[in-house]
């Protein structure tokens, strides 16, 4: 019964939609990722962060702000991310 | 041959140069002037320099030795990587923003800005009071303040202070008697820096 399976399976799509819209919108959220990276360098300051583990830290997250900004800047508009 | 002008701020009627290093090394720190408006400049090959560490710090230190230089002169600082083609390029924008340059150039005559940022141990929390206690009486000893985002949860407050470059020490010994009165927060002070919280002028990209 092809209606019925269609409906049984509705809201497992709907929710594999929902997760998967939430990790692209984690990885794509700009200000998240620079609150990040000034929270590495505050704590590098301050002395509680060691200096491999800072630059480590600072490398992925530029990484992904790299990624996050080339894909806002492809999609235009397309990408809202809500905090 | 390097063609372009990286800017690091405006200052009012001026002509000087400094000795020592700008972004990606360039030297000497110059000044282009569009009637009593004087930019601070150094030669630049690219129009996109690295935002490295090294490239931001110098950034900083030319702005701040502007300052020191002369004993506190006013600067209207430019934010990082602001390039422009030609002296002509930069002269034009000087030219068409005047009227903003010389509000923001009135608007912190003679001031540098200090930042205060107030960060509780991990997990722990602040009281309300405590953060406008300590908000009030820097306040009471700047010209102005200003709020800056909270981007992490280990920080209770993160203001901007502008103050006469004649007293800092004023300000400097009302963070240490904050320092002394709250022993359980950690209080990072840091400056003078040129007063980038303080000013606002939009460059379009024209440049």
């Amino acid at each position: 019964m092809l209606l019925v399976d269609d409906l049984l399976l509705k809201p497992f799509v709907s929710l594999l939609n929902t997760i998967h819209s939430m990790a692209i919108q984690e990885m794509y959220d700009v200000s998240r990722i620079r609150d990040e990276l000034k929270e590495n360098q505050l704590l590098y300051e301050l002395g509680e962060r060691p200096e491999a583990t800072y630059r480590e830290r600072r490398t992925e997250l530029e990484a992904q702000l790299d990624v996050a900004e080339a894909a806002h800047e492809n999609l235009s508009g397309r990408v809202e991310v809500k905090r | 041959m390097s063609e372009h002008l990286y800017t690091y701020g405006v200052v009012d009627d001026d002509e000087f140069e400094l000795a020592i290093e700008g972004v990606d090394g360039g030297t000497p720190i110059r000044t282009v002037s569009y009637r009593s408006l004087t930019a601070i400049v150094s030669d630049i090959d690219t129009l996109e320099p690295e935002r490295s560490d090294e490239n931001v710090r110098r950034h900083d230190d030319v702005l701040r030795e502007v300052i020191e230089s002369a004993d506190g002169r006013t600067v209207v600082p430019m934010q990082f990587g602001m390039v422009f083609k030609s002296g002509r390029t930069l002269k034009s924008v000087l030219r068409s923003g005047r009227r903003a340059f010389r509000k923001a150039l009135l608007d912190v005559d003679g001031m540098v800005e200090l930042g205060v940022k107030i960060v509780v141990d991990e997990g722990a929390t602040v009281d309300d009071d405590t953060v406008a206690d300590i908000a009030e009486r820097l306040a009471a000893a700047a010209e102005r303040d200003v709020e800056n985002d909270l981007f992490s949860d280990r920080l209770c407050m993160n203001r901007s202070y502008l103050v006469a470059y004649d007293d800092q020490e004023a300000f400097s010994e009302a963070v240490q008697a904050v320092r002394d009165d709250y022993e359980d927060l950690t209080v990072q002070y840091s400056g003078p820096w040129a007063p980038y919280n303080f000013v606002d002028i939009q460059i379009g990209a024209a440049q």
